[in-house]
């Protein structure tokens, strides 16, 4: 029974368990939900999640109550710049990617030295720098969507490319496989968990960690101004909040992926099952026809319950 | 007439560690009495009691007659007794004047605090500081922009502005100079002609023979013996205080290291709490850090390491001057540095225990990509031949025993070959055992050609490891012993400040 209670709160099991669950949920409620179509459609959005919480559990591993909270408006930033680059040219996709990617990296970096040089809490930083970037996108844009996806982006994340997947599916294992071999297999790796686990700790063995920090941040930003591409190749076109809804599922999937909020445990691994069961709880949930308010509500509250569950296994330190 | 304050056999446990176990003190009306013995003898934690601040465990505090249970400060500052304390208690934002009388505002008719009262009171109890003061101490001053002797001469008036019967001074005098110590010296004259007691504890017993009546000394846990001050002399009293027990097991060989040339030389070192270091340090060396706790060791080693500030001075290692800034240059540099305190400075919680011991390796190697595999054959050699015991490398370093964490730390420096080994007090609260292998551990090394500072807080482990010993006091090096001089007596002795 002891046995049986500690399986279930291992992340890794519960995200699995929560999978087959939901699919078998979803099945029920509406018969071919879990065909195959419906699968890689669910695995596309799964990907797209799973891109900007790839930063987003760097950032958490890294400790200090690390977090990012401008994830979303960063997104919303990479579709917009991305969008405006490529302007439905198929030549432009690389230049795109560059400028979105480039300058979301860039604010990432800011991020970090906020949070690092000047000791800002990564709450307050990323919250101050989210509202600076929405601001920024409404001036600039006048509030007036503009911008569209090349084609060929649209086919790469739409379309099965290869055994009925679309090509951001490989595009997220290569990510997955990117973030293993950083944290398993290079000393920057062992320094972010290190670091997370014992900042004084890691300083004294000689980790650079304010500089490691500031690279998280930014690579936070690299991940969600990606991101932010495959968003406008998923819908063609963007609107100035389109990221917004990715910040607080950002979060859920790399709590449920076993990564504590504390710092220093987890890996990547865990992060994709639990974007997977985040999108497949989301088609559910739209399936009974739960409107965006309903969703987050559902949403927030598995953020708390999963908190409340590991909280009673793991303290979170301060 | 009855005495101001008694204690009688006072017993306190923290765990298993017993920090009292028979406490006796009385401290009569008008006098100044010194309560002194070597590190862990249980003098801060008996005048903690007495400030209410811990509560003890079992025996008798009488108070002008009556026996007190004292279980928090605010009753025994009803009671008349104040402490001073050590770690500084005031609030930086806030003036001088209202840190003096924080909770204890002079109040109007009204109720509201009566700024004018409050201010006059202020500048009365300063006055009396006047001609040490020095520039920009007023009432009105922000203790933020005060110096560290201003902040503790608010410290002090703060404890005389509560009309105290007894005063409790911890180490009141440590970042005061010679003219304010001698000034303070008299407004405790004055205060102890009116009837004031005091309980004085400092680590200069040049100081406790210069103001105190009568001394007790305390050894571990125990009051053992009383002195009227000008009936015995400085040597009697740290006879007292060491005892006389043999505890020079397993000495150290003695070395001639004179021929080998340093490994490391400090010229002049300052720092926050550092003042003029100057020593050097030979391959092979066993070089110890003694005195009272907090006299400089750590900073000393932290600022080597790179993880403190130094302010002046040079380092030289080889003969080269470096300058290390981070830690990061430390390790580079072949330094290690192995803290007591093994759950801030040196545990990777949840981490395994292949983790927490390649981690300095990394870095030292400059190395970018990571096999464990193929580091870990060479850790688990390591690990083995400290003696310790581990389920397996990827068990978290949590699952382990205090000593065998602290060999895991110790094997994290040892994987980076260092050339100038920093121990910080590094058996705080490992096993008996633990602490043997350590000990063998640190001479085998020592012998195979790497340098040591070790500071311990334990005079007992600087006799039996060392082959020579800098004694601190108030950041300075006051001795010097050789391995021929390197006694408990001689130990405690220049710990005190008295001549060795």
């Amino acid at each position: 029974m002891e046995r049986f209670r500690r399986l279930l709160t291992e992340p890794l099991v519960l995200a699995s368990l929560a999978i087959l669950v939901l699919l078998g949920v979803g099945e029920f409620l509406s018969p071919g939900f879990a065909r195959g179509g419906q699968i890689a459609r669910i695995l596309t959005v799964s990907a797209i999640l799973g891109l900007v919480s790839a930063g987003q559990a760097l950032v958490v591993i890294g400790g200090r109550e690390g977090i990012d909270l401008s994830v979303g408006a960063l997104i919303s930033l990479g579709a917009l710049v991305a969008g405006n680059v490529m302007s439905g040219e198929n030549g432009a996709i690389f230049s795109a990617i560059l400028a979105a990617g480039g300058l979301a990296f860039v604010i990432g970096l800011v991020n970090g030295m906020g949070v690092t040089l000047v000791r800002i809490p990564p709450l307050v930083m990323t919250l101050g720098m989210m509202g600076v970037i929405q601001g920024g996108l409404v001036v600039l844009s006048r509030g007036i969507p503009s911008g569209n996806a090349a084609p060929a982006l649209m086919t790469f994340i739409n379309r099965p490319l290869v055994f009925g997947l679309p090509g951001v599916l490989f595009v997220w294992a290569l990510v997955a496989l990117a973030m293993w071999f950083i944290l398993r297999r290079t000393a920057l790796g062992y320094a972010i968990y290190a670091m997370g686990a014992n900042e004084r700790a890691a300083r004294l063995c000689g980790v650079r960690t304010g500089l490691v920090r500031t690279l998280l941040y930014g690579l936070s930003g690299l991940m969600a101004g990606l991101t932010g591409v495959c968003v406008i190749g998923y819908t063609g076109n963007s609107f100035i909040s389109v990221g917004d809804q990715y910040v607080l599922p950002s979060v859920i999937a790399v709590v449920i992926g076993g990564v504590s909020l504390a710092g220093g445990t987890g890996g990547y691994f865990g992060v994709v099952l639990g974007a997977i069961a985040l999108t497949l709880l989301q088609s559910v949930l739209t399936t009974l026809q739960l409107e965006f308010w309903g969703r987050q509500l559902i949403f927030g509250a598995v953020l708390l319950g999963l908190m409340l569950l590991y909280g009673r296994t793991k303290r979170l330190r301060v | 007439m009855t005495a101001a304050l008694t204690a009688r056999s006072v017993q306190k446990r923290f765990g298993a560690a017993v920090a009292l176990s028979n406490a006796a003190l009385t401290l009569e009306r008008g006098e100044v009495h010194a309560l002194v013995g070597a590190n862990g003898c249980g003098k801060s934690t008996l005048s903690k009691i007495i400030a209410g601040t811990v509560q003890r465990d079992s025996g008798d505090i009488v108070v002008n007659g009556a026996p007190l249970v004292l279980s928090s400060p605010a009753e025994a500052e009803a009671n008349g007794i104040s402490l001073f304390y050590q770690e500084l208690s005031l609030i930086p934002q806030m003036s001088v004047e209202d840190n003096i009388f924080l909770g204890r505002e002079p109040r109007n008719g009204a109720g509201f605090v009566d700024r004018k009262a409050l201010a006059k009171k202020a500048d009365a109890l300063l006055q009396r500081f006047a001609p040490v003061a020095g520039r920009g101490l007023n009432s009105k001053a922000r203790v933020s922009d005060l110096s560290p002797d201003q902040r503790q001469i608010v410290e002090i008036v703060k404890v005389l502005a509560r009309d105290p019967d007894v005063v409790i001074f911890d180490e009141a005098t440590a970042a005061l100079d010679h003219r304010q110590v001698e000034l303070f010296f008299r407004i405790i004259g004055e205060m102890k002609d009116k009837g004031v007691s005091f309980l004085f504890i400092s680590h200069r017993l040049a100081e406790v023979f210069a103001v105190c009546d009568r001394i007790t000394v305390m050894r571990n846990g125990e009051s053992v013996d009383d002195f009227v001050t000008a009936e015995t002399d400085m040597d009697t009293v740290v006879r007292a205080m060491v005892g006389d027990i043999a505890h020079d097991l397993d000495p150290a060989p003695s070395t001639d290291f004179t021929s080998a040339s340093a490994r490391l030389v400090v010229q002049g070192a300052r720092g926050q709490r550092l003042q003029d270091v100057s020593f050097s340090l030979r391959p092979g060396e066993i070089l110890g850090l003694g005195g009272l706790q907090g006299q400089g060791q750590s900073i000393l080693l932290q600022s080597l390491f790179g993880a403190e500030p130094l302010t002046g001075g040079r380092v030289l290692i080889e003969g080269r001057p470096v300058v290390v800034r981070t830690p990061r240059a430390a390790v580079r540099h072949g330094f290690g540095y192995v803290s007591g305190d093994r759950g801030r400075d040196s545990a990777l919680q949840g981490r395994s225990i292949f983790e927490n011991m390649a981690i300095a390796e990394w870095v030292a190697e400059r190395r970018r990509l990571v096999w464990p595999g193929r580091l870990q054959a060479r850790l688990s050699e390591i690990a083995q031949s400290l003696n310790t015991k581990y389920p397996s490398l990827d068990a978290p370093i949590d699952a382990l025993s205090g000593g065998n964490q602290q060999k895991v730390f110790i094997a994290r420096w040892l994987a980076t070959n260092p050339v100038v080994l920093l121990l910080d007090d590094p058996t705080k609260g490992i096993d008996l055992a633990a602490k043997a292998d350590f000990f063998r551990l640190v001479r085998n090394l020592a012998a195979a050609g790497a340098a040591v500072l070790f500071y311990s807080s334990e005079d007992a482990e600087l006799i039996g490891l060392c082959h020579r010993v800098l004694v601190f006091n108030s950041g300075r090096i006051v001795a010097e012993l050789e391995r021929a001089e390197l006694t408990s007596f001689n130990l405690t002795g220049a710990a005190y400040g008295s001549a060795a």
